[in-house]
């Protein structure tokens, strides 16, 4: 079967004396020395083969020529030099009218900006490129109508584009490629748009249509994670050079050269996972206040040999261990003055599971994660951070999350066992209050938010997390596709 | 030889002169050359002009004639044309035959008065037509109007017949209906047809842009009329609208191609600037020397007068759209013909549209200028009532004038809010 797309030693050369600057770049000059007398290369040497449905995902970051090189495959822009095939058909010497018939027959697109008729409810938009085919009017409302239903959108076909959400703008740009019927469909980054959740979304809908059609894909993004979830086969872009072609496995494991490896660097689980999205909730807490009598209990408690001691604006000052504990009990020591150990082992939410390891190698007690203002955020035993290496799939994460949120339904039953002690009533709501002062300047974080709570409610600090766990789906997702 | 030495001599004087051995500058004539070039294109091209300034006064005449004494072949003929206009949706077809079949029967009664033949010598039974003739108190049959009234019965029946749809139905009882009240109104009642058109042009206001234009159109129109310059004000707006008429015709074709073509943009704007900023009269010198007094050289001088804003804006409109909407059409295979006329003119009709506004209000303000050309309208009345010191005349002139372009103002404004969007957006809602 002869490939659906095919790409031969493409170039794109913008501006002047461009036939000049394809004979300099294949005789090696670079994309700068071209640039010097007025020719801007957009694509340079680029060749693949796109299977029959395949989803090629084409990755690159702007200005890389992925959009230009995507529009060479329909002949929206002509190829300075090289050839491009659809279906066998070298398409760079096709006459306009047979051009525009090859794109109704055989290539449709999607947009980044959806790029939808404002003046033709959703129906008459998904119907174009039936319109343009020339299909009677009845048989391409009802085509249009099937696809509308195909990407959920059915009751929806009398509004305006105007009156949709963004996901759904694009899905009636989608369901406009489907109901031309053809056998490929190039996407212009077209979840790119959409915000995050919703792009996800759109990428399992577009696995499963895939799955189901079996369209040929050509897929542009700049995001790795997409490309990894989408692509059968992903092909790197930089500066208008293929750096790299093959499956999402091969370029995450094998990358050719410094470039790819510096994308994939980010999908590293250790790299991408910080302090604050592996820790748990630090139990056990003894009030600095409090005297070794209370800590003993508390260790007693949870059958634990260290507690973590904290002021009570949660600032962290060290661990008290039984075997010390022990003995200032029986001596009847009043204070915890002189038992609290504060050589901890302290690292900031930020810093990435990678750098964990040492510290945590060097420490006999659970890793302290601290925040600037010094205050204890949670705790990351060993336990867990082997579990977080080890994770390649949903687990870890997830678990350490939900054990997250069991400490922090524990967590205040937990002060008031500690702190009654001390004989302040007001204490259990004082930490709270202090923090609350000293807090909005010094860190973003909401100080009513227990420590513990970090590991489940992601947001800042642990930004890289949830496009990884987007990569962990990708498995799941893709496993299912196919 | 000739011109060698006359070259020669201009630049031995303009060498004299920059010496100071001379007093008067090189003199470079370009008024005498244009002129001359009027004379040649007169001459060579008498013809063409003779034909284009007969067809624009036919047309002015014809509507100024519509507005202020509508013949009741008119009337026929304007009902049957709105219910063809309705059916072309549904039954396309049979209306463009019909229409061809009515065409074809006008033209041979022109040509061989096969109809007038046929009635006066009794080929048709005369019970047809002598009811008519006493009730419409007239002296013979006129056979256009006989063909206008077959026409609109035609369209009529054919809107009535099952599988048409029900709007063509509905227009067609309406305009059957509305010619059958005016022929009632104006030849059995007696009514003014001034009054009847103001009826028509509130009706119209009120359907395009609401109650409120609607009661101005009445008023100001009764106004007009009470100042006794209906004739006037009917004439100027015939002018004014086969003049915006041309100019739009002419003007967003070539906006078309400047949005198109960047050569072409770069050569017709310092055009359209000469044509906005050189002095109407100067243009209304040869205008006259084309077409000789009257109507025709008012409407020329008006056209290139309102003519830019209508090619600017076009160029605008189609420029303004969204570069992704072209492409996709690319994208699709559309060819350029369709991309224009379903995607970038439909997107850029308010654009468009406010051009069209810009056009017929310039057209308006060229009424005066053409009245000093015996152009006829409210432009003489006021031309007169400056060249005699009658204030009174000239200010009620003045006065219609605003009328006419508060009302037509309004009436485009409302046309160009209503682009393909929200023409769009209505369809959805309802």
């Amino acid at each position: 079967m002869p490939a659906a797309v095919r790409a031969a030693k493409v170039y794109k050369v913008f501006g002047k004396r461009a036939e000049r600057a394809v004979k300099d770049l294949e005789a090696g000059a670079t994309r700068e020395e071209v640039r010097a007398y007025g020719a801007t290369a957009a694509v340079i040497d680029v060749s693949f083969d796109v299977e029959p449905g395949e989803i090629f995902v084409v990755m690159g970051l702007s200005g890389s020529g992925k959009s230009t090189l995507i529009r060479m495959l329909n002949g929206l822009l002509v190829p300075t030099s090289g050839t491009v095939e659809v279906d066998g058909t070298d398409i760079t010497r096709l006459k306009p009218a047979q051009l525009r018939q090859m794109r109704s027959q055989k290539v449709s697109m999607v947009f980044q900006h959806f790029a939808l008729f404002p003046h033709r409810n959703v129906l008459e938009n998904t119907a174009y490129g039936l319109e343009v085919r020339g299909v009677p009017v009845d048989e391409r409302q009802h085509r249009a109508a099937q696809a509308l239903e195909l990407v959920g959108l059915k009751g929806w076909e009398r509004n305006l584009p105007e009156q949709l959400s963004g996901g759904m703008r694009q899905r009636v740009g989608l369901a406009r490629a489907l109901a031309a019927d053809t056998p490929i469909v190039l996407m212009d980054e077209a979840f790119s748009a959409l915000d995050p959740l919703i792009r996800r979304d759109m990428q399992t809908q577009l696995l499963e249509l895939q799955s189901e059609l079996g369209k040929t894909i050509v897929f542009i993004t700049h995001d790795l994670n997409e490309a990894m979830r989408l692509g059968d086969r992903v092909g790197v872009l930089r500066d208008g050079r293929a750096v790299q072609i093959g499956t999402a496995e091969e370029i995450l494991n094998d990358p050719a050269n410094d470039y790819v490896a510096q994308f994939v660097e980010d999908v590293d689980r250790t790299r991408v996972l910080t302090a604050s999205s592996v820790m748990a909730a630090p139990i056990p807490v003894v009030g600095a206040e409090a005297g070794p009598r209370a800590a003993l209990r508390t260790l007693r408690e949870n059958q634990t040999s260290v507690a973590f001691v904290l002021r009570r604006d949660r600032r962290l000052v060290g661990v008290v261990h039984e075997k010390t504990i022990g003995p200032a009990v029986r001596t009847g020591q009043k204070s915890l003055d002189g038992l609290v150990d504060t050589d901890v082992q302290r690292v900031s939410p930020d810093t990435s599971v990678a750098d964990l390891f040492a510290p945590a190698a060097e420490s006999s007690v659970p890793l302290a994660v601290v925040d600037d203002a010094g205050r204890l955020r949670g705790v990351i035993p060993r336990v867990t951070l082997l579990a977080a290496l080890a994770g390649n799939g949903n687990g870890n994460g997830a678990e350490t999350a939900d054990a997250g949120h069991d400490a922090a339904a524990a967590e205040p039953a937990d002060t008031s066992r500690t702190e009654p002690d001390t004989a302040e009533p007001a204490d259990t709501a004082e930490p709270a209050e202090d923090a609350d002062a000293s807090d909005r300047p010094a860190a973003g974080a909401d100080p009513a938010e227990t420590p513990a709570e970090d590991p489940a409610d992601p947001p800042p600090d642990t930004g890289p997390a949830p496009p990884d766990a987007a990569g962990e789906e990708r498995h799941g997702g893709q496993g299912a596709a196919r | 030889m000739n011109a060698f030495t006359a070259i020669g001599d201009w630049f031995a004087n303009a060498l004299a002169w920059v010496l100071g051995r001379s007093e008067t500058p090189p003199r470079i004539p370009i008024g005498t050359w244009f002129e001359q070039g009027i004379d040649a294109l007169r001459e060579r091209g008498g013809a063409f002009f003779d034909l284009v300034g007969g067809f624009i006064a036919w047309v002015v005449d014809l509507l100024a004639a519509l507005f202020h004494q509508p013949p009741a072949t008119a009337l026929a003929v304007g009902g049957a044309a709105v219910i063809a206009a309705a059916m072309l949706r549904t039954r396309r077809r049979a209306a463009l035959i019909t229409a061809a079949a009515v065409v074809a029967l006008f033209v041979l009664e022109a040509l061989t008065g096969v109809l007038n033949t046929l009635i006066s010598t009794g080929g048709i039974p005369s019970f047809f037509f002598l009811w008519a003739m006493a009730l419409f108190q007239v002296d013979f049959v006129f056979p256009p109007l006989i063909i206008a009234l077959l026409a609109l019965a035609a369209f009529a029946v054919l809107a009535a017949l099952p599988g048409g749809g029900r709007r063509p139905r509905v227009v067609a009882a309406c305009a059957v209906a509305a010619v059958l009240l005016a022929y009632g109104l104006v030849w059995l009642v007696g009514v003014p047809v001034p009054l009847l058109v103001t009826a028509l042009f509130a009706v119209l206001a009120w359907r395009v842009a609401g109650w409120r234009l609607a009661l101005f159109t009445v008023l100001g129109f009764l106004l007009i009329i009470a100042m006794n310059m209906w004739a006037g004000a009917m004439d100027s707006l015939a002018l004014v609208l086969v003049a915006s008429t041309i100019a739009v015709v002419i003007a967003v074709p070539i906006g078309i191609a400047a949005a198109y073509n960047d050569g072409v943009s770069r050569v017709v704007r310092p055009v359209l600037d000469l044509m906005q900023t050189m002095p109407a009269f100067v243009y209304l010198i040869p205008a006259v020397s084309f077409f000789s007094i009257g109507a025709v050289p008012g409407v020329i001088a008006t056209i290139i007068f309102a003519m830019p804003p209508g090619v600017r804006l076009t160029e605008l409109g189609i420029r303004q759209v969204d570069p992704e909407l072209v492409e996709a059409g690319e994208a699709f295979g559309a060819p350029p013909g369709q991309i224009l006329a379903r995607i970038q003119f439909p997107l850029a009709l308010s654009t468009v549209m406010a051009g069209v506004n810009q056009v017929i209000m310039l057209s308006l303000s060229m009424v005066v200028i053409a009245g000093m050309v015996g152009a006829g309208g409210l432009g003489s009345d006021v031309y007169e009532g400056v060249t005699r010191l009658q204030l009174p005349q000239g200010f009620e002139g003045g006065v219609a004038v605003v009328i006419l372009a508060i009302f037509l103002d309004r009436l485009t404004a409302a046309v160009s809010r209503r682009s393909a969007t929200t023409a769009a957006r209505q369809g959805a809602e309802a």
